[in-house]
């Protein structure tokens, strides 16, 4: 262990700290964000956190001397590091040229950006001296500013550029540095156990409506899955809903309250994502027409992403003899962070990785196998080669 | 937008993080610079057990030229390529794309390797990397293997990694001056996600050529051999000859039904052809 980190035995790290050429030495939880430490742990609030994913900007501090976004890095990735935030640049000459330029175009009115706005402006200063009005607005183009419209922000910005020019500066050469992320030291070894778990939060209820009323669903997609077996006995399996349940991945059956009403969780992986929705669903079927509809909401276990869709299903004949084809329409609407992180298009890869595996399973289960068909077997192939062709042409902008 | 608690391990070596990953419990995560793995740690959309630094092993730190070959360590930054702090071997390819990802400061911490590995199909590198046929070097605790970049990313934040295997790095073939290199994306704000990426490395003495439409909901369409998209022959009139018909029947047989969507990557393609026309070098970006 260095003597940049040493692990407590509460979890958290003691992490050595360069902060405005002040050596720091602060704990941390591994989860706690750069920003978190300076604010929480050293007081020094002038960095401010915004969205905390990346895109406001509001966080941007320097990390051994070139601009990085707090909030995206962790305390264990910067052990040993020199930071600099916006209380550590009242001596320096171009951030005292930017705060005499903004104040005198205007360009802040709330503030909240301005921290990481002059970081930003700092580092464009110094490297991009040929910049014009266009250049500049591009380089500030990763942090936002609600108030001002960014014209002051930009004609400041512009001035300073133009100014230091007139005085024949150049472009800063750029210390020498390693390659790989700033802030990461190398041979800084560091380790922090997980801290021990907190009491799990009593899942909050399924976000259920009445699954009765009209549902106008914010996305929609179509999605076919073909099967070697008859359309009346794939209709039929599809009433068995603890068989469907079975060969749902990720499906758990909870209870059946009414005979058409299951309560469940569905558990989906979409890379290194993984969240468990339970909640309820209705089943309607129109048996002459072997159709139906599954209407369904849940949220995840926090109660934080919560959702609600409808799938419209119809069987009918394959294109060969004895063989069937299930047209699913599926439409959904999706709230809170996994809505907010997931565009359409990754869910709707998602669902044609699920339709794939439920059809291998379910062709499975009509074959007479019981439990995940065997892979081996040579029919199941077949099957799972028509899927991933249709798979092939279902991917994509339904 | 707090992440939930994980364990964190910085290994110092590469065997040491091979064991790691080999050995580890639970649901383990690397971190290189964090700039997209960040985010969902903060979304609480991953929740892992431990988070492994591999920032702190000098072998994925270091870039080299081995034979004709560029070889990026894993942990290699945009902005180390956008500054030419690696050699050049693709007449600038490489750094016009690295220039325009995202955001400097974003630029600064995020890695190609870790861009690869997220494997988000509107990544810059998951489409220039596959067009400039580049490959990527894999390791799990005693085995190396090797992959064309267009086989390892197998669909949206998927990759052909296998359990306690990492990337080391990526292997970028050198550019010949004769090829012809375009690159183009479509975003409606600078530097968010692409909604469409085009991409062509064509070598107009030698008739043959790679393109390459992005920002697709899976991985990228790879044409290996572009030259349907010329009219069979890829020559020195090629940007004449671009066929954006070929370009859309392509995308509709993959899938994609929407005509205003084809319409947009056909024509981004279109762009990348016509930037592939023109002499080089071309002046950076315009990035953020």
């Amino acid at each position: 262990m260095s003597a940049g980190l040493a692990e407590s035995a509460t979890g958290r790290m003691a992490l050595a700290l360069t902060v405005n050429g002040r050596l720091h030495r602060v704990e941390a939880e591994p989860r706690s964000h750069l920003g978190d430490v300076l604010r929480e742990g050293l007081n020094l609030t002038g960095t401010h956190l915004g969205c905390e994913h990346g895109v406001c900007g509001a966080c941007t501090v320097l990390l051994d001397g070139e601009p990085a976004r707090a909030c995206l890095t962790f305390a264990g990735a910067c052990a040993g590091a020199a930071v600099t935030t916006v209380e550590g640049l009242d001596e320096d000459e171009v951030a005292a040229e930017l705060r005499a330029a903004f104040n005198r175009e205007h360009a802040l009115q709330c503030g909240y950006c301005t921290p990481g706005m002059l970081v930003a402006a700092r580092d464009l200063v110094l490297r991009l001296p040929e910049a014009d009005e266009r250049r500049v607005r591009v380089g500030l183009s990763g942090n936002l500013c609600r108030c001002t419209g960014y014209a002051g922000i930009v004609r400041a910005v512009t001035g300073v550029i133009a100014a230091r020019r007139a005085r024949g500066i150049g472009p800063e050469a750029g210390a020498a540095r390693p390659l790989g992320p700033v802030g990461a030291r190398l041979g800084e070894a560091a380790a922090a156990s997980r801290p021990p778990a907190t009491p799990a939060r009593a899942a909050a209820p399924a976000a259920v409506s009445d699954l009765a009323g009209d549902f106008a669903p914010a996305h929609r997609f179509a999605q076919a899955i073909d099967l070697a077996h008859p359309p009346e006995a794939v209709f039929a399996l599809l009433n068995d809903i603890e068989a469907v349940a079975a060969c749902l991945p990720g499906a758990v059956l909870a209870g059946r309250p009414e005979a058409d009403t299951v309560e469940g969780g569905l558990q989906v992986r979409i890379g290194p994502i993984r969240a468990t929705f339970r909640g309820r669903a209705r089943i309607a079927r129109d048996e002459a027409g072997l159709s139906g509809r599954v209407r369904g909401a849940g949220s995840d276990a926090g109660g934080r992403s919560a959702t609600e869709g409808e799938i419209r299903y119809r069987v009918s004949p394959g294109p060969a003899p004895g063989t069937a084809r299930v047209d699913l329409d599926v439409g959904y609407t999706l709230t809170g962070p996994l809505a907010q992180f997931g565009r359409p298009g990754l869910v709707r890869d998602l669902a044609g990785r699920i339709a794939a595996e439920f059809a291998r399973t379910l062709d499975a289960r009509l074959s007479g196998a019981v439990g995940p068909a065997p892979a081996a077997l040579d029919p199941f192939r077949l099957a799972l080669g028509l899927l991933r062709a249709r798979l092939a042409a279902w991917r994509g902008r339904a | 937008m707090k992440p939930a608690a994980f364990a964190w391990e910085r290994p110092a070596s590469l065997d040491a993080l091979l064991d790691r990953v080999a050995d580890a419990q639970g649901h383990v995560k690397l971190i290189a610079g964090g700039q997209s793995l960040g985010p969902m740690l903060n979304l609480r959309l991953v929740e892992p057990d431990l988070v492994l630094d591999i920032t702190g092993v000098p072998d994925l730190r270091q870039a080299r030229v081995e034979g004709d070959a560029l070889v990026l360590g894993a942990c290699v930054t945009h902005a180390d390529i956008e500054d030419g702090r690696v050699p050049d071997l693709t007449g600038g390819a490489l750094q016009r794309v690295a220039a325009a990802i995202a955001y400097r400061p974003v630029r600064n911490r995020g890695t190609v390797g870790g861009s690869l590995v997220h494997a988000d199909p509107a990544a810059d590198w998951v489409s220039a990397l596959i067009a400039l046929g580049a490959e990527v070097d894999l390791a799990r605790r005693g085995e190396r293997r090797r992959l064309p970049v267009e086989r390892f990313v197998t669909g949206a934040l998927d990759v052909a990694l296998r359990p306690g295997e990492i990337l080391l790095g990526v292997r970028v073939p050198a550019r010949p001056a004769a090829t012809a290199w375009g690159y183009v994306k479509h975003c409606a704000k600078i530097g968010e996600f692409a909604h469409a990426i085009g991409a062509v490395r064509l070598d107009p003495a030698a008739g043959t050529g790679r393109a390459v439409i992005g920002a697709l909901e899976g991985p990228p369409l790879l044409f290996a051999d572009a030259r349907p998209l010329f009219g069979g022959r890829i020559g020195p009139d090629f940007a004449a000859r671009f066929d954006g018909q070929a370009a859309d029947a392509a995308l509709l047989s993959a899938g994609l039904a929407d005509a205003v969507a084809r319409h947009v990557h056909v024509t981004v393609l279109a762009r990348a052809v016509a930037q592939a026309a023109k002499p080089t070098p071309l002046p950076l970006p315009e990035a953020a």
